[in-house]
């Protein structure tokens, strides 16, 4: 276990530095220049080109070092510069704000959605794969694949629409746009939970069918064990591990913010950021957004390894 | 089981802490919300609407808009004066009217802020709005000029533009430290050899004279003396003692040569035009010249009792803190800018003049303005709180102002736009009332199937689609549309009506010219060209092109087909792209021409308009102040903006004339005349029509939105109806 850990901390690092110099290289291919507005007047070149080397945007190598030693915290423990720890840099394109504020400001709504939404996820999903495996084939069984179609195959911008047409507008029950309050809440996380519901529900159900098939369970009916007890107490609990290792990278996938869903639901998180960080060209905006999604991806999948050890004793991992 | 709860109840209590951290606000007394994001609030650095709007509820400029007709209106200056050649004007300034801080608004804070504005270490669009100041352009030039001295190489360039502009600082450089009474000893001025300086130094200077590109580049490869000075002047130290003694000339330079003046105790500007023009006070209403408070902006740290004094008597009436005591400037010894950090502009800092204060923002999701209790006129702003809202999505917005969370909704995209106001038409024509925004109508109620609460206002700006004007193609093919005959004729084959009605389906009001009619009081909108396939046939005809060989396509007289039409446009909203496909088909229908469609997105699509590679590309301009040259500079053959690269010495003439013309009546009919011409005959772009701003309120709870073209909302303006009781 503390090797595991141990060897998932050492590769942490490496892993970000692959991220931060794919994504580097990736955005200096972007054509044209954060500080450059469309649709309207430009400043004349000299002042752009003064701007740019300004922010170091003519000179990629410095700008690379310099943003690294930043962001990991190097050049503040060198004492380098004064201020955070951690500096992400400014934003390019919102000059009254840095990128340490965004984030700090939006993460946590993105991860506050996140988490209920997965949630969300857990309970529906495990409700409908746990009817779906009661009795396969019946109405149930056909409901909880209808719910799982509609969550895997809608996009989230026609299920947000509806979910807002029907929950916001004619039964009037929450807010259409807006955060602060939980009823700001429910829509947007129902929303983004369904494709995970739908993912958890499936795979509930074929642990389900599997368990009850197999041997320990025909046991437990032999006893004469009533069914509720042996569907709840006993194949529900082992069908949950597969979801487990499932619900790693899927959290944190749901709490680093959807594009589409904060989109839908005017929801301030970060998640519009990337696309809008690269359509503008916010090089430094980019950059920080794309290393707190890599350290918590890798973070959330290590906490699940972790966890996964700790519920089944059988898997230990060395 | 039990092992899974834990990490399912840690869960639950992650989730009620992150809960907890967002309290929620009570609503605003009006909520508005509009599509674009609020980018800076520095109102030197901007230049979009979204921001501006909030400018104008936050800053008091010296004069602002009476927002019915655009003509104006005293605003921090009680009253003002033109002198009778029009080129001195002379603002006096209101007494007791007070920054958000408590000190008061004087003269030296408007001559500050516009040398914010004049500095090219700002950075600000607008700079040249204020170049007909005299001697604006001179500082201007002068500071460039410096910076260019300091930060550029010019054996390091490879272009002749920027050598030109790198041996011209340099020299200046030079020159300026020759005379420099005291010179920093930290600065490397030696000067060994005296006589060779001043050889070289003639040298460089004729072959600018010359503008010469070999002469330049063999009088830098012989100046070895210039070349062995400027590298002593590279050490570090030097570096920075001298960016710091150029910062120091600044603001002296400012002072001896832009004609900005104060007088009487600091309570009037006096501003000294280059020549006479007759809407300049119009530019004093406009964002960019809205003051800023000096030791808010600089960051200034101050002991208290000096606060004390700035609070009582402005911050004129103190000395200037040295540069390390202004926390947000910083001068960098790479390029010698001042670099300025915006991060006094927001709410825990801001201090403003206007009706309204900045109490909260967050990033990307709100903003919540109140009265300010230290402006003087506490009648003048409506409602006491506002908030504006960031609501990204267009479909998500309208459901919102539905819902009724949302009071005024500006820039409606949402597709179901084109049905609402199909249903405002509707409701209009059954009551037959015009314009529900009126004061004093009164209003029914909606029937089913109608709505009150969309409006779509022509506004201050024209789409259009821009003809490569240069002889060659960027790849070195010749380029048809060099040709004014071409032009006119393509221009005639533009179905603008079907365009409006069955592409963008809002309804916009055609143009054949680029000002919009009757957005600008007094001028007089020419007829240009309109649809007319046949004289269209006849126009290529006159440059060459028919067909010869009736195979429907059109050719030169050696026979050679007309290329296929390139036609760029850019893909992020789904208007450019329809748009593009109907030219295409009208086009082919009516001059039996083909044409590729080129989709970019809006990083390539600039690239690409600003190498001249496209045949005909889309375009758009909004103006900024209440004269046509706002519009007809596009079309001189240096702007800036000027992406279609037309060039016509006489146009620049007519232009320049202009500028000098005293009479302003004259000048509009002058102006008139040359849009006439540029709109009948050169044809540089087609014109299809005047924008529209689309926005949702109920004018029967809501007044104070105006509606005029020029497109300035006045947050302060708006009322809530009140209901007369039965």
């Amino acid at each position: 276990m503390t090797r595991l850990l141990l060897k998932r901390l050492v590769q942490l690092p490496i892993i970000l530095l692959a991220v931060y110099t794919l994504t580097f290289m990736l955005t200096w291919l972007i054509p044209g220049s954060p500080l450059e507005k469309s649709e309207a007047r430009q400043p004349p070149p000299e002042v752009v080109a003064a701007m740019e080397s300004q922010y170091r945007l003519d000179d990629p190598w410095y700008f690379y070092w310099d943003y690294l030693g930043n962001a990991t915290g190097v050049s503040w423990i060198l004492g380098e510069r004064n201020g955070p720890i951690v500096d992400l840099g400014p934003s390019l394109r919102h000059e009254n704000w840095n990128v340490n504020e965004i984030l700090a400001a939006q993460l946590p709504v993105s991860m506050t959605l996140g988490l209920l939404a997965m949630l969300m996820a857990c309970i529906i999903g495990i409700i409908t794969g746990t009817m779906a495996a009661a009795k396969p084939g019946s109405w149930l069984d056909l409901l909880s694949l209808l719910i799982a179609l509609i969550g895997i195959s809608l996009p989230a911008f026609v299920t947000g629409t509806a979910l807002l047409l029907v929950g916001g507008l004619w039964l009037d029950w929450f807010p259409v746009s807006g955060w602060g309050r939980p009823t700001h809440m429910i829509l947007p996380a129902l929303a983004l939970s369904l494709p995970f519901a739908a993912y958890i529900g499936r795979l509930i159900r074929a642990g389900m069918l599997e368990q009850m098939a197999s041997d320990h369970v025909r046991t437990l009916r032999a006893l004469g064990l009533p069914e509720r007890t042996i569907l709840l107490r006993h194949c529900l609990r082992n069908a949950f591990l597969p979801v487990l290792s499932y619900l790693g990278p899927a959290t944190a996938a749901a709490m680093t913010g959807s594009f589409v869903v904060e989109r839908v639901f005017a929801v301030p998180g970060v998640g519009n950021h990337f696309i809008e960080a690269v359509l503008g060209k916010d090089i430094t905006l980019i950059m920080g957004v794309v290393l707190v999604y890599s350290a918590l991806l890798v973070i959330f999948n290590l906490l699940v390894d972790l966890l996964y050890g700790w519920l089944d004793p059988r898997i230990r991992l060395a | 089981m039990s092992r899974l709860a834990l990490p399912l109840v840690l869960l639950v209590l992650l989730l009620v802490g992150l809960v907890a951290i967002d309290e929620p606000r009570p609503r605003a007394d009006l909520v508005v919300s509009g599509e674009n994001e609020v980018f800076t609030l520095d109102p030197q650095r901007m230049s979009y609407l979204a921001d501006m709007r909030l400018a104008y509820a936050l800053y008091e400029g010296l004069l602002r808009w009476n927002t019915t007709d655009f003509s104006l209106e005293p605003a921090a200056a009680e009253s003002w004066a033109v002198s009778d050649d029009g080129r001195v004007l002379e603002f006096d300034l209101r007494a007791g009217s007070r920054w958000s801080d408590g000190s008061p608004v004087m003269a030296d804070d408007f001559a500050w802020s516009w040398m914010r504005l004049l500095l090219p270490d700002t950075a600000a669009d607008y700079s040249n709005l204020f170049f007909s100041i005299e001697g604006a352009r001179e500082f201007w030039d002068w500071r460039q000029s410096q910076l260019d001295g300091f930060a550029m190489d010019p054996w390091e360039q490879k272009k002749h533009k920027e050598r030109v502009r790198a041996v011209r600082g340099m020299l200046n450089r030079f020159s300026a430290l020759q005379e420099a009474d005291p010179r920093p000893l930290e600065i490397q001025w030696l000067i060994t050899d005296p006589e060779s300086l001043h050889a070289e130094r003639m040298l460089l200077q004729s072959a600018l004279d010359s503008g010469s590109t070999e002469r330049l580049q063999e009088a830098i490869e012989q100046a070895h003396v210039h070349r062995a000075m400027v590298r002593e002047l590279d050490d570090p130290q030097s570096r920075v003692a001298e960016a710091r003694w150029m910062w120091d000339q600044v603001e002296p330079a400012y002072e001896s040569t832009v004609g900005i003046r104060v007088e009487d105790d600091g309570r009037r500007l006096v501003v000294e035009l280059d020549r006479p023009v007759p809407y300049f006070p119009d530019l004093l209403a406009f964002a960019p010249s809205s003051p800023v408070h000096r030791p808010t902006v600089e960051g200034w740290k101050v002991d208290p009792k000096v606060h004390e004094l700035i609070v009582q008597k402005g911050w004129q009436a103190v000395d200037l803190p040295l540069l390390e005591q202004r926390a947000n400037l910083e001068l960098s010894a790479d390029t010698g800018r001042l670099i300025q950090s915006h991060r006094w502009a927001r709410p825990d800092s801001l201090v403003s003049n206007g009706p309204y204060q900045l109490d909260e923002w967050r990033y990307k999701r709100d903003m919540r303005l109140s009265k300010s209790p230290t402006y003087h006129d506490h009648e003048l702003a409506g409602f006491n709180t506002i908030e504006i809202r960031s609501i990204p999505d267009p479909n998500t917005a309208v459901l919102a102002f539905q819902k009724g969370e949302i009071d005024w909704l500006t820039g409606v995209a949402a597709d179901c736009r084109i049905d609402m106001l199909e249903q405002m038409r509707l409701y209009k024509q059954t009551h037959g009332i015009d314009a529900p925004h009126l004061p004093g109508i009164e209003l029914p109620d909606a029937g089913p199937g109608q709505r009150r609460n969309i409006h779509a206002i022509p506004v201050f700006g024209t789409d259009f689609f821009s003809f490569n004007c240069r002889p060659e193609l960027a790849d070195g093919r010749p380029n048809p549309f060099a040709e004014a005959a071409v032009r006119r004729g393509f221009a005639m084959a533009t179905d603008k009506e079907s365009i409006v009605t069955n592409v963008t389906r809002l309804r916009e009001p055609v143009a054949s010219t680029l000002v919009p009619v009757g957005s600008i009081q007094g001028y007089e909108s020419p007829a240009g060209l309109e649809f007319d396939p046949e004289a269209a046939r006849r126009a290529l005809a006159e440059a060459g092109w028919r067909d010869r060989n009736d195979d429907g396509q059109l050719e030169d007289p050696e026979g050679v087909p007309f290329p296929a039409v390139e036609l760029l446009y850019t893909t992020g909203s789904p208007r450019f792209a329809r748009m593009a496909v109907e030219l295409r088909d009208q086009w082919q229908r009516h001059l039996g021409i083909q044409v590729v469609l080129i989709g970019q997105d809006t990083k390539f699509f600039k690239d690409d308009l600003r190498k001249g590679n496209f045949m005909v590309a889309r375009g758009r301009w909004y103006g900024d102040y209440g004269d046509p040259t706002t519009f007809l500079e596009l079309c001189r053959s240096t702007d800036g903006n000027n992406d279609r690269g037309f060039s016509d010495p006489e146009v620049d003439a007519a232009l320049d004339a202009a500028a000098q013309e005293a009479d302003a009546s004259k000048r509009l009919r002058d102006l008139a005349r040359l849009e006439a011409r540029l709109f009948q005959e050169d044809m540089p772009l087609i014109p299809v029509c005047q924008l529209v701003d689309i926005t949702m309120y109920d004018p029967g709870h809501l007044s104070g939105v105006t509606h005029h073209p020029r497109l300035t909302h006045y947050l302060w303006k708006l009322r809530p109806v009140v209901e007369p009781s039965p």
